[in-house]
């Protein structure tokens, strides 16, 4: 086969491919601007305070409170 | 069991509290309070036990536990009230006393799902367990033997001097929920919940439930053929050994602390075995153990004068479950070490007089005589079975109706012996 037809044909069917192609709406390229938002409040991971404290046996030491005496010492005899 | 130093009771291990689904959550998720580094300002709205309210920090993940457990026995207490009304007569003017009293001595026993899951109760001073980290499977002796430990504990683990462990903790190191399963304790079973004592409804555990052939003597002790099936004897009667009892507690404030505190008069060790006060359908059995429990007449004298008005209207030598069980014990040695032995039984003399009407329900007034008596008694005639009256004594004893009158040695006998040799047949 003549090689200028075969290279029509391939010619032809591009032509239509494209032809059915979607066609690409230009959109106005986005231009950012800058939003005034309200500052976030950054939240702290929790462990950072309870778990620092509650980890460190000598802080918990230094900080605990006296205990009350036990509730029932006065007792006397197997409850 | 030895408290815990302040800060051992609320020292966390990040490490293997983080690694857990509970260690997912932050600390003011449950707890409240601030996320600063002053302590006061930290605690200020702190939640110590989150899970006194289960509907809100726990039904999220444990929904059917949250519904339940605020039924359940260990967080209502409904146990103490049911005994206090009927000794007390349920008398509304004495309420306010009554529940003076419960608040400064009883409800410390309440136990909400983080005493058993996270922390040591209250009762014994609290604490964490593991770090902060929650157990599913409660530790024994520091969650449940650490509120039942006086009696069931001691009893259980052997800690009474002389007196060998229970068998399951002592050969298999069974621990308490292995038999008082988790639904059992947070109140999901159709016994458990709502129940108004611990003895309430179906026996729940059984011991059948694991040893089956025993109920019909299909295991080849002749002992359980014959008293197996759980009508004349609770298996205690003849696999428990000596437990604690104890006599005449008193409750007060004290004067120069003003903190309650109680005293017990007596504590002691005893093995009786007593009639069946509660004996039902659910808990058919005729004999067994019984325990004294320290209640007095005068036990709230402090908070009111004649708070158990009604004292008489329930034992004070209690249905028992003894946690001490044995294969071998002295009285399933032989026959006799129960029939013709009065030692082993809650007789009149055995009671104090004060408690005579109490225990009225209890007192065993004729042992059960010698096998041999029992063996050759004659059996019932079958129409007895639809008898009306449980009275034997009202036709034998005069030989109306041409009964035949009982023989000269049975005169010590009672109505409620005589079907322990004469059975229906």
């Amino acid at each position: 086969m003549d090689k200028r037809f075969i290279a029509g044909i391939l010619l032809a069917v591009g032509v239509l491919l494209s032809a059915c192609a979607a066609s690409v709406e230009e959109t106005p390229s986005v231009v950012e601007t800058p939003v005034e938002t309200e500052a976030v409040v950054e939240s702290a991971p929790d462990a950072s305070e309870c778990l620092a404290c509650h980890t460190d046996k000598q802080k918990l030491i230094d900080t605990a409170k006296p205990e009350e005496a036990d509730h029932e010492a006065e007792s006397k005899g197997v409850g | 069991m030895a408290p815990l130093e302040p800060w051992e009771k609320v020292l966390v291990d990040a490490e293997a509290f983080l690694a857990t689904d509970h260690g997912e959550l932050t600390c003011i998720e449950c707890h409240n309070g601030t996320n600063v580094s002053n302590k006061d300002e930290a605690h200020a709205g702190m939640i110590a036990s989150p899970s006194e309210q289960p509907d809100v920090y726990c039904a999220e993940c444990h929904e059917e536990e949250s519904a339940a457990y605020p039924a359940a026995l260990h967080a209502t207490q409904a146990g103490y009230w049911t005994t206090i009304n009927a000794r007390n007569g349920n008398i509304p003017e004495d309420h306010p006393a009554l529940e003076e009293m419960f608040g400064n001595h009883c409800a410390s026993c309440h136990t909400s799902c983080g005493e058993c899951h996270v922390s040591q109760p209250k009762n014994v001073g609290g604490g964490l367990f593991t770090g902060h980290v929650f157990e599913k499977t409660p530790p024994m002796t520091r969650s449940c033997t650490a509120c039942h430990g006086s009696r069931v504990g001691n009893e259980f683990l052997g800690k009474n001097e002389g007196i060998p462990g229970d068998v399951h903790f002592r050969e298999a190191r069974m621990s308490c929920v292995k038999c008082h399963e988790g639904a059992e304790l947070h109140g999901m079973t159709e016994t458990a919940a709502g129940a108004d004592h611990r003895y309430s409804g179906a026996e729940d555990p059984q011991c059948i439930d694991c040893h089956q052939y025993v109920a019909d003597g299909s295991d080849g002790v002749e002992m359980h053929a014959q008293h197996g099936d759980g009508t004349e004897l609770s298996c205690q009667v003849c696999h428990s050994v000596t437990y604690t009892s104890c006599d005449g507690c008193h409750v007060a404030v004290s004067e120069t602390s003003g903190n309650p505190y109680f005293e017990t008069e007596a504590t002691y060790h005893t093995f009786f075995i007593g009639l069946n006060p509660i004996r039902s359908e659910d808990r058919p059995a005729k004999y067994v153990p019984v325990r004294h429990v320290p209640v007095a007449p005068t036990s709230y004298e402090f908070y009111g004068e004649n708070l158990l008005r009604n004292f008489d209207a329930l034992p004070t030598w209690v249905y028992t479950t003894p946690h001490n069980i044995q294969r071998n014990t002295p009285q399933n040695a032989s026959c006799e070490a129960c029939h013709t032995n009065p030692e082993i039984f809650l007789t009149a003399d055995k009671v104090q007089a004060v408690e005579q009407n109490a225990n009225a329900s209890v007192i065993v007034k004729t042992v059960p005589p010698a096998v041999e008596l029992f063996l050759a008694a004659m059996p019932q005639p079958a129409a007895h079975a639809e008898l009306v009256s449980d009275s034997c004594v009202a036709c034998h004893e005069t030989g109306i109706r041409n009964s035949p009158m009982y023989p000269e040695d049975h005169i010590g006998f009672s109505n409620e012996s005589c079907s322990g040799c004469h059975k229906l047949p």
